[in-house]
């Protein structure tokens, strides 16, 4: 089950998204983001899904494997959808027993049910087509006017990629932790919910021993290769606009733009 | 030209107390004095804990020696300036493939050195694709590091410490988590960069066939060096050795006991050629055993008793399985079979392996034996010697669901039973996976061995002696019993972690390479526990093993997986006689047995055995006839 997020992976194909700087997609899922957020008309959210659709043709990962990563917030989106649908007040079109739907609660559900999965499907579009790597580069360089307050940007960036690396891995040893102690009789199913927290403790311990232990290992490793910290350190990707980067900055702005304006226009 | 300068070097460990005064020094190592010459290519050998990781950390300054020092080009570790330099000359490559590498792509990851230490970006790109190049991981550039094998993996690892155009490369065990093939990989990648690019090897290892080739050989004990020269003069000390809990290659053990039985062959044989050459010069072109050969071949009527005899042992089977398919992603495009169409079955009180390379389905067929993973297709019975109640029905009435009820009932049971208790299952079949130690979590090693009867439901006094017997049977001193299991040393953690599983009395123990990792005497002492509990306990055992010599040692029946499929099962002696088909799946034969083909390829042929005492009882045999037959 564990093993089906997408979120957070690379998928190793060649495209133009994957060759963009990473600051442009940043930027692009960011002002994405605010697009979706600004427009309130089904053309609009028409229009963005096509642009979302667009990209993801570009970027040359097939279309089944992004839905997937949609199945791991399918909870989280029927929760919210159903809250939307059932709670909001207004002219009733359909009634069940205690559960009415509103005619604006079935508008409003659908919108955010929209919002939600294009907000999830171009948010991992962009890790899907960006190394952790390059995702840390493009970070620590876009921010880099942070460094000027003295926060840690290289750092949080070289965590987060980190963390990204790690959590295949991690994700795999809790299935493995998991099985060695079902063997041992463990229940995960039956109880109730306080049972269930304590039978959380026989795979929490040994996950969190390994985490440090893996955390120990890596910072040998790293120390063992000269890693120092941000001083000095030379990029073997090292980050700069191409042509392609300015037009894409150019056509973000353009929908950002288009999206402003569907608010200043009655659409339906 | 010296590389690398010990002088007079002592390391210690300091524990302190909350209010930071010293608890007790432990020195890992201590005095050491010893220097590396530059190109040449070093083991250190050592059991667990005598100070071999220690050394490593020093030799890159990873490690600042309490006393002494160590000098490197020129450069003395202590001194702070040196410390990157230094590491930029000394590259380490560690023993978990998974926690060394940084990056998410292949070639970012092996540019992360040359980024570390400010190298120009064209050049790293140029140092990246060279260091790709000469591990032979080109091809995988651009691959994610999850994707890969652990050989390919480890490989990575050391392009990565290539790209900093390293003098030396400092390995500690790189192979300890690795299959044959992966282990063969790796070894042959340092040996090219050794011979090729004259880069100093500094290989830690418990595999001695892996030292064969060395220049010299360190040996340590309790943070000194108490061995040290080429591997023919070490290996020549073959009592030294195992009193110092290491073991000798099998071939040198083989030559050293016929030496000493008196037969004219030097000391110190560490390859397969050497001793055929040596055997070639006493024997001749020859042929041995076939008369005996002879007389063992069962005539006819003698092999119908047995086929009978063997259809009786086939009702007394403690797990069958018939028919067992299990297809990953079953209706998509990627459907594959993890397993087809398997037919095998246990028998009671064996002593059975299961061997097969790295994704041939064992880990699923594992799972499937003790139901973590429930058969979709095919058949699972078992058949327990005590009454195994794994039945479960409801004693619910209409609607209401009541508690369920364990239902008594002897004989052969299958999985697809109604109302089949695959928690009970679990208490029988008793799942040992690899590297079990990361499975421990309790404060105390007794609480932990605990938590399987426990969840059994049995009483805290009778939990209480299942554990004591676990622990005791697993030769867990009673002093350890109340520490934390992550106070104890590797041996000690694996050891505790099997008895979790034996202390739920299990009559069918899975062992998944119980001894990955561990040490020569620490390997030999856990096979002895284990052979201890099949006599002992009448357990059937079924070991899971990469290690040819150890299947053929402990196993009386082996079966064969490759690709899902169970393409063979029979006893060591008929399985190990498939020489292509073994060497084509790359798992190998037993090291005696394969020196015994090779010997017959030269013209001396043997009866084909696979351990170090059948082969010396037969070669010494035949020596002792043709002895007689020259005299008379």
């Amino acid at each position: 089950m564990l093993r089906e997020i997408t979120l957070g992976q690379y998928y190793p194909v060649d495209s133009l998204l994957h060759r963009l700087d990473p600051r442009v997609k940043l930027a692009g899922t960011f002002l994405f983001l605010i697009a979706l957020f600004i427009v309130n008309s089904w053309t609009a959210y028409i229009f963005l899904a096509l642009v979302l659709l667009l990209l993801i043709k570009l970027s040359n990962v097939p279309f089944s494997f992004m839905v997937r990563g949609l199945k791991s917030v399918l909870f989280l989106l029927l929760l919210s959808v159903s809250f939307n649908l059932f709670l909001t007040p207004g002219k009733e079109i359909f009634r069940f027993y205690i559960f009415k739907i509103s005619q604006e609660g079935l508008h409003i559900a659908s919108m955010m049910a929209v919002r939600l999965i294009l907000l999830v499907l171009s948010s991992s579009l962009m890790t899907l087509c960006t190394t952790p790597n390059e995702l840390t580069d493009g970070m620590e360089k876009g921010l880099s006017i942070l460094k000027k307050l003295h926060l840690p940007i290289h750092e949080i960036a070289m965590m987060m990629s980190i963390a990204l690396r790690f959590i295949p891995i991690l994700v795999e040893e809790t299935d493995k932790i998991m099985k060695a102690q079902m063997a041992r009789g463990a229940d995960f199913e039956s109880g109730g919910i306080v049972h269930k927290a304590k039978a959380m403790v026989p795979i929490l311990v040994p996950l969190f021993v390994s985490a440090f232990r893996r955390a120990y290992d890596l910072a040998l490793a790293m120390e063992s290769r000269c890693y120092q910290g941000g001083e000095g350190r030379t990029k073997m990707k090292p980050l700069h606009y191409e042509r392609r980067d300015y037009l894409s900055y150019l056509f973000l702005l353009i929908v950002l733009a288009l999206s402003i304006g569907s608010r200043f226009v009655s659409l339906p | 030209m010296n590389n690398i300068e010990v002088k007079d070097c002592t390391y210690e460990y300091v524990r302190r107390d909350e209010n930071d005064e010293v608890v007790e020094k432990l020195s890992a190592i201590s005095h050491l004095n010893f220097t590396i010459e530059e190109g040449s290519f070093v083991c250190v050998l050592g059991h667990n804990g005598s100070g071999k990781s220690t050394l490593a950390k020093l030799f890159n300054a990873l490690q600042i020696p309490t006393e002494g020092c160590v000098i490197i080009s020129g450069m003395d570790s202590r001194e702070e300036a040196n410390v990157f330099p230094i590491r930029e000359k000394v590259g380490m490559v560690f023993q978990n493939p998974d926690n060394q590498i940084i990056a998410s792509v292949v070639e970012e990851d092996v540019g992360f050195g040359p980024e570390n230490i400010g190298i120009p970006t064209e050049e790293i790109w140029k140092r990246v694709a060279d260091a790709l190049d000469a591990v032979n991981m080109e091809a995988y550039r651009l691959k994610s590091p999850n994707h890969l094998s652990g050989g390919q993996k480890q490989r990575v690892a050391i392009a990565g410490t290539l790209a900093m155009e390293p003098k030396t490369i400092v390995l500690d065990e790189p192979t300890a988590m690795l299959d044959p093939s992966g282990r063969a990989e790796v070894i042959r990648s340092i040996r090219e960069l050794n011979q090729k690019k004259g880069i100093t090897i500094i290989l830690i290892t418990h595999y001695m066939e892996e030292t064969v080739d060395a220049d010299r050989i360190i040996l340590m004990d309790q943070g000194k060096l108490v061995l040290d020269g080429t591997p023919k003069e070490i290996f020549s000390k073959v009592e030294e050795l195992k009193s110092l809990r290491m073991d000798v290659p099998l071939i040198t053990d083989l030559a050293h006991e016929l030496c000493l039985s008196g037969m004219p062959i030097s000391e110190g044989i560490l390859k397969e050629e050497e001793l055929v050459e040596e055997l070639l010069a006493i024997f001749g072109k020859d042929s041995f055993g076939e008369e005996e050969a002879a007389s063992q071949a069962p005539t006819l009527s003698l092999e119908e008793t047995e086929n009978e005899k063997d259809k009786e042992k086939e009702k007394d089977f403690i797990l069958k399985v018939e028919n067992l398919s299990c297809i990953y992603q079953k209706g998509t495009a990627m459907e594959s079979y993890a397993l087809k169409d398997i037919h095998l079955s246990i028998k009671r009180g064996s002593f059975s392996a299961l061997i097969g390379h790295t994704g041939s389905g064992k880990s699923t067929l594992l799972q499937h034996f003790n139901g973590l993973i429930k058969p979709e297709e095919g058949e699972i019975s078992v058949h327990f010697r005590k009454n195994p109640a794994l039945i479960l029905q409801d004693k619910g009435f209409l609607f209401w669901k009541g508690k369920k009820r364990k239902v008594e009932k002897e004989g052969v049971l299958s999985f697809r039973e109604e109302g089949f208790d695959f928690q009970g299952l679990r208490f029988k079949v008793g799942l040992v996976f690899q590297y079990p130690e990361y499975q421990l979590f309790e404060e105390t090693v007794f609480e932990d061995v605990l938590f399987g009867p426990k969840n059994q439901g049995l009483s805290l006094e009778e939990a209480r002696k299942e554990a004591e017997e676990a622990l005791r049977s697993m030769g867990v001193e009673e002093a350890l019993w109340q520490k934390s299991p992550f106070e104890l040393s590797g041996g000690q953690k694996r050891r505790v972690a099997i008895a979790g599983v034996l202390a739920m009395d299990p009559e069918l123990l899975i062992l998944d390479e119980p001894t990955a990792g561990l040490d020569p005497a620490g390997r030999e002492e856990l096979f002895q526990v284990i052979a201890h509990l099949q006599e002992r306990y009448a357990m059937t055992i079924l070991l899971v093993s990469h290690s040819m010599d150890d299947v053929a040692r402990y196993a009386e029946e082996v079966f064969v997986l490759n690709q899902g499929e169970c393409i063979r099962q029979g006893s060591p002696e008929e399985v190990f006689s498939h020489k292509k088909e073994m060497e084509e799946l790359g798992l190998g034969l037993p090291q005696i047995r394969a020196f015994l083909y090779s010997l017959e390829e030269k013209g001396l042929s043997f009866p084909k055995k696979n351990t170090v005492e059948e082969a010396k009882a037969m070669i010494l045999s035949a020596y002792k006839k043709r002895r007689g037959g020259e005299n008379a």
